[in-house]
């Protein structure tokens, strides 16, 4: 109370942000405009959403360093089952966790049981007796909540029989043990993770590591956070084509429901966006998993294209590095090679909780020409050579991270305990007023002075970013796209250019990969990206604010904007062996062209139109998809909108009325942009192919109301889901169901139901447009 | 007193309630009061018998519930509404107003009282277990804001938000829901996801390999699918309005294609067919649903196939 009210014998600009804050906490949950707008004593927005600000414990910006990414690492499947396994070891409580040190034995043990075609039913849930005391006594239970039966077996899967695998644990906070210390690849001995004199040494060891944002604020409790294994650092995948991964996901979170701090849910679905995946992999929403419960996603890893392209596996540039400099190679389209991907928690109605909670991590795969070593045979010294050598090092063959970075970022708020918090009840989508980078509050990354290749996820709710990197002066830093979403670019796109100044807006669970080179600054200097975009609610971005403004503090609306993160730039002795990206601009040389279309798609393409809006068009009517022309629609698990048929170009419409924006992600496969409003897209969205289609609302000039989208879905078939990736709006309820379908398939996949008992289904139903003839 | 003197006023009282939030928080055990108490408003309601009701102690806590918003003179989307959470109802049984507790409160306080909240429930025929409620719309208005609703003004009552909320107090759990979907979905998640899944699986379950068979791919069989099926039947007797086995043979098609889309019109022109009807569907009006010409053809269509299908199959 003393503190509070001291707060409001300070400046007019103090007082208005706790107005806000106050006003905010009556309001809760609806966006009004607060007391102080009228006042004119600056403009404060409802953020965080219906809560105060988020206290900083007396944290300086720019004091701790960035968590790097810490790899899950791979293993070979076993051949033989594992007879002296232990269980997944029972929660403490109904509403408790497993001990932190049994958990990490269990992970560290063998996979086992071996993985099967079908869900693994023949053995009960690990915590049914646990499930049995706290919630009912169960008739049934399997280990696996993976739908049972056909219909979400694995597809051709002796074809694609898993090579490597990692299991995890979707757990509460804990302290780090260094359980994967041994998985990095670089094995703190190489590169810049070398003890003597790497950048990114940290001990040798995540050992120790416990959830909390700066060391100045509180560690966060079992249930306020939620991630793989439990811990930070978050977590990376690395993979390769041609070596199909079975991932084992365990749920070990609190069978009670409501030991979640205030929000998220304790079942959990696993979406790999945007793998070219079977859709019993896929996460689909309504195959979710219970606590106690494993389940196997199986992710192919083969380029779009396998069945008709490149049969015979002879094209160089289709393949991933083989471990001894050389390449694997693999069938299909090589122009279909992916790179920067993500998964994290597609829980039905939960996204947005769980997502926010943790559930997220990120996945880099390698191939012959995005092979993460440079200086390797490299396409800069001959056209010939696929390996594009983007900034990454040189120390191991594949999969080097001492110039390639993942950054991951995600607006948070927390209450005055300083754990995190979420506002369940304010659907137009939720907006935190703090930024952090992978975890980290306003974090600092030492950089060499040479080229880095970052790659940037916007891994948060409701709130898209603009982002520009500045040196301290305000200037701005040059840099190159060369990745848009998952997919290497025809061309890299130079920044600042005629169309953008910094970075493009990047919303919901866009990625862009950028190239900086810091050899253009001395040791000592300090660069700053810095976030532009404003919000006043989750409805979608209001507007660009001009760098000045932000960088003079002379800005004091939306909270998120401004810096939120340094680069220390730090000598380089070594010699910089990756591609110079100005090789490769508009007019130079190609790095991942295009696939190739036939002459007359655009007349004999299948055709879909998909309208993003409240239904009635009123702000007051649920969030809905209508499906060409039909009835505007909430998530139902068992309609199906859209049954396109496998090998099909299709071309997709999507399009939003005024005042929202929805960041629209079609799972399963990426899609050209042939125009926005009629127009060609922007320079970076050409020559380019997106998993997220930003629709509606457009201040930054980045967008469109309509957008028309090219794809063709292959090789795997089942049911996906597209939705609104504000997943506020995704979950309330703006998804649509779509099944991909082999040419003559008349019958639907009927809709999972699970349940702590297993897993029942229930009829779907087409709409009446889903199926073309 | 100045305006910035008022808000500084407002803002110390206000001040005064968070630190007693945050006080709490700190005191309790994880966090049950997060979305509890100190977050809902625990005003005084009125039910359709006059009895005052607290709306935290009383209506929600420790209750799994549905609560949505309506006024009694709404003939749009409320009757569709009142008429799916009456499926839902049904589904669930004698659980409603055991484990499972309905609520709907009114938008048009000062309109409807407790008197006419009972004539709704009886002109909808709604079974014990689901209470209405009325009060001060103030209070009516603060309880849409804490549920992530937008209340509306009085005149604009038609743009009212029309979802569903379900939660269960004693978790946390809370979803919004919309009007338009399957009560068996609904019925789903209050009797079983919101229980965190405690009660068994119940309804009739099909194997997965007859499921799914791709059954009327008809736009006319989808609209009667979400926007009849929770008032009529096609040959299974009455449901609120009437079994519509043979309707399109036995009306015009001019008088039943403008009955669908502008039914309030024609009762307002006092059509002696639409009176009639009334009278013997309890004064339940037909509610329009904003569904155009076409739209009313293909459900006309699609009740002539049935009909015909029905013939057909007779021995």
């Amino acid at each position: 109370m003393q503190k509070i009210a001291s707060g409001w014998q300070s400046t007019r600009k103090l007082r208005a942000v706790w107005v806000a804050g106050i006003v905010s906490v009556l309001a809760f949950g609806v966006s009004t405009p607060t007391l102080a707008q009228e006042d004119d004593v600056g403009p404060k927005y409802d953020i965080p959403t219906g809560a105060p600000p988020s206290p900083l414990f007396g944290a300086q910006p720019f004091t701790q360093p960035m968590m790097l990414f810490e790899e899950f690492g791979t293993q070979p499947i076993p051949t033989s089952n594992c007879t002296n396994c232990a269980p997944l070891p029972p929660p403490s409580s109904c509403s408790g966790t497993p001990n932190s040190a049994a958990l990490d034995s269990f992970l560290r043990q063998p996979l086992s049981p071996l993985p099967t075609r079908e869900a693994n039913v023949s053995l009960p849930s690990y915590w049914a007796t646990a499930v049995g005391n706290c919630v009912r006594p169960l008739a049934s239970s399997a280990v696996e909540g993976r739908p049972p039966g056909e219909w979400f077996a694995h597809q051709r899967w002796e074809e694609f029989f898993p090579r490597v695998y990692l299991q995890t644990a979707v757990a509460g906070a804990r302290t780090n043990t260094g359980l994967r210390d041994s998985a990095q690849r670089h094995r703190y001995a190489v590169g810049e993770f070398r003890r003597s004199g790497g950048l990114y040494y940290r001990n040798g060891t995540t050992r120790g590591m416990q959830v909390r944002f700066h060391p100045n604020f509180p560690v966060q409790d079992t249930n306020s956070v939620w991630t793989f294994d439990g811990t930070v650092p978050p977590k990376l995948l690395q993979a390769r084509y041609g070596e199909p991964i079975l991932f084992r996901n365990h749920n070990a979170l609190p069978v009670d429901f409501s030991a979640n701090n205030g929000f998220g849910a304790h079942t959990l679905s696993t979406h790999l966006h945007n793998g070219h995946n079977p859709a019993e992999s896929d996460g689909f929403a309504g195959a979710f998993f219970f606590p106690g419960q494993f389940y196997d996603y199986r992710w192919p890893m083969a380029l779009a294209g396998h069945d008709t392209i490149n049969t015979d596996a002879t094209n160089p540039r289709a393949g991933a590095p083989d471990g001894a400099g050389g390449v694997t190679r693999v069938r299909g389209d090589w122009r279909e090679t992916q790179s920067t991907l993500w998964f994290h928690d597609h829980m039905l109605d939960y996204t947005a909780q769980n997502v926010y909670k943790g559930n997220a991590a990120m996945m880099n795969i390698y191939s012959a020409v995005d092979r993460g070593r440079e200086g390797l045979r490299c396409n800069y010294s001959n056209p010939n050579n696929a390996n594009l050598c983007l900034p990454s090092g040189t120390a191991l063959d594949w999969g080097n991270r001492d110039y390639d970075v993942n950054l991951l970022i995600a607006d948070k708020a927390w209450d005055s305990n300083g754990q995190l918090f979420f506002n369940i009840f304010n659907l137009d989508g939720f907006l935190g007023d703090q930024v952090l980078v992978n975890f980290t509050w306003r974090p600092f990354l030492d950089v060499r002075a040479r080229r880095y290749r970052l790659r940037i996820l916007n891994g948060a709710v409701s709130r898209n970013f603009q982002l520009a990197l500045v040196t301290q002066t305000g200037q701005r830093v040059p840099f190159h796209m060369v990745a848009n979403d998952g997919n290497i670019m025809e061309h890299a796109i130079p920044f600042p250019n005629a169309q953008s100044q910094d970075l493009p807006e990047i919303a919901i669970a866009e990625r862009y990969d950028i190239v900086v080179d810091f050899s253009r600054f001395a040791p000592g200097t300090r660069l700053y990206l810095v976030n532009r975009l404003e919000h006043r609610d989750g409805r979608g971005p209001k507007e660009t604010i001009p760098l000045a403004e932000v960088l003079s503090g002379e800005y004091d609306g939306d909270p998120a904007v401004g810096r939120i993160m340094e680069f220390r730039v730090q000598s380089y002795g070594g010699v910089d062996r990756s591609m110079n990206p100005v090789m490769y601009e508009p007019g130079g040389r190609t790095m991942v062209p295009l696939p190739a279309v036939p002459a007359n798609v655009l007349q004999t393409a299948v055709r879909r139109d998909f309208e993003f809006a409240r239904s009635g068009n009123t702000d007051s009517m649920p969030w809905t998809i209508r499906t060409d022309g039909g009835n505007g629609m909430g998530a139902d698990m068992s309609v199906v909108s859209a049954a396109p048929t496998l090998n099909r170009w299709e071309i997709w419409r999507l399009h939003s009325g005024g005042g929202w924006q929805h960041p629209v992600h079609i799972h399963f496969e990426e899609g050209r942009i042939l125009t926005r409003d009629g127009a060609p897209p922007p320079l970076w969205e050409q020559g380019a192919r997106k998993d997220v289609f930003r629709v509606g609302d457009d201040p930054t000039g980045h967008s469109s109301g309509e957008v028309e989208v090219l794809l063709r879905f292959r090789e795997f078939a089942g049911t996906f889901v597209e939705h609104c990736h504000n997943t506020q709006h995704e979950d309330h309820a703006m998804l649509l169901r779509w099944d991909a379908r082999r040419p003559g398939q008349v019958v639907a996949v009927p809709a999972p139901i699970p349940d702590w008992e297993g897993v029942y289904y229930e009829p779907s139903v087409d709409l009446p447009t889903a199926v073309r003839n | 007193m100045s305006w910035d003197r008022a808000v500084r006023r407002v803002g110390y009282a206000l001040a005064a309630v968070v630190a007693a939030m945050a006080g709490q928080s700190e005191s309790a055990s994880s966090q049950e009061v997060r979305w509890g108490r100190s977050y809902f408003p625990n005003v005084v309601l009125q039910d359709q018998h006059g009895r005052s009701l607290r709306f935290y102690d009383d209506i929600i806590r420790g209750k799994v519930v549905s609560i949505n918003f309506v006024y009694t003179t709404c003939t749009d989307i409320c009757p569709l509404d009142t008429a799916q959470l009456r499926q839902v109802q049904q589904i669930l049984g004698d659980r409603v107003g055991r484990d499972v507790h309905m609520y709907t409160i009114s938008i048009n306080p000062e309109r409807d009282r407790p008197e006419d909240l009972r004539r709704f429930m009886r002109t909808y025929d709604i079974a014990p277990g689901w209470t209405f409620l009325t009060g001060a719309r103030a209070d009516i208005d603060l309880l849409q804001q804490r549920l992530g609703l937008r209340p509306v003004d009085e005149r604009n009552l038609r743009e009212h938000e029309t979802s569903i909320v379900v939660g269960n107090e004693a978790t946390g759990r809370w979803i919004k829901r919309s009007a338009y979907e399957s009560p068996q979905l609904l019925a789903d998640l209050l009797g079983r996801v919101l229980h965190n899944y405690g009660p068994p699986v119940t309804s009739t379950r099909e194997t997965y390999a007859v499921a799914g068979e791709v059954t009327d791919r008809s736009r006319g069989f989808y609209l009667f699918r979400t926007r009849c099926r929770s008032c009529h039947t096609i040959g299974e007797g009455d449901r609120l309005g009437p079994d519509l086995r043979g309707v399109a043979s036995a009306r015009s098609h001019a008088w039943l294609s403008r009955w669908i889309r502008e039914p309030d019109v024609m009762i307002a022109e006092r059509d002696p067919t639409a009176m009639a009807l009334l009278a013997r569907y309890r004064n339940l009006p037909m509610p329009n649903l904003g569904l155009n010409e076409a739209e009313a053809n293909q459900i006309i269509d699609y009740l002539r196939r049935e009909d015909s299908a029905a013939t057909s199959t007779q021995p």
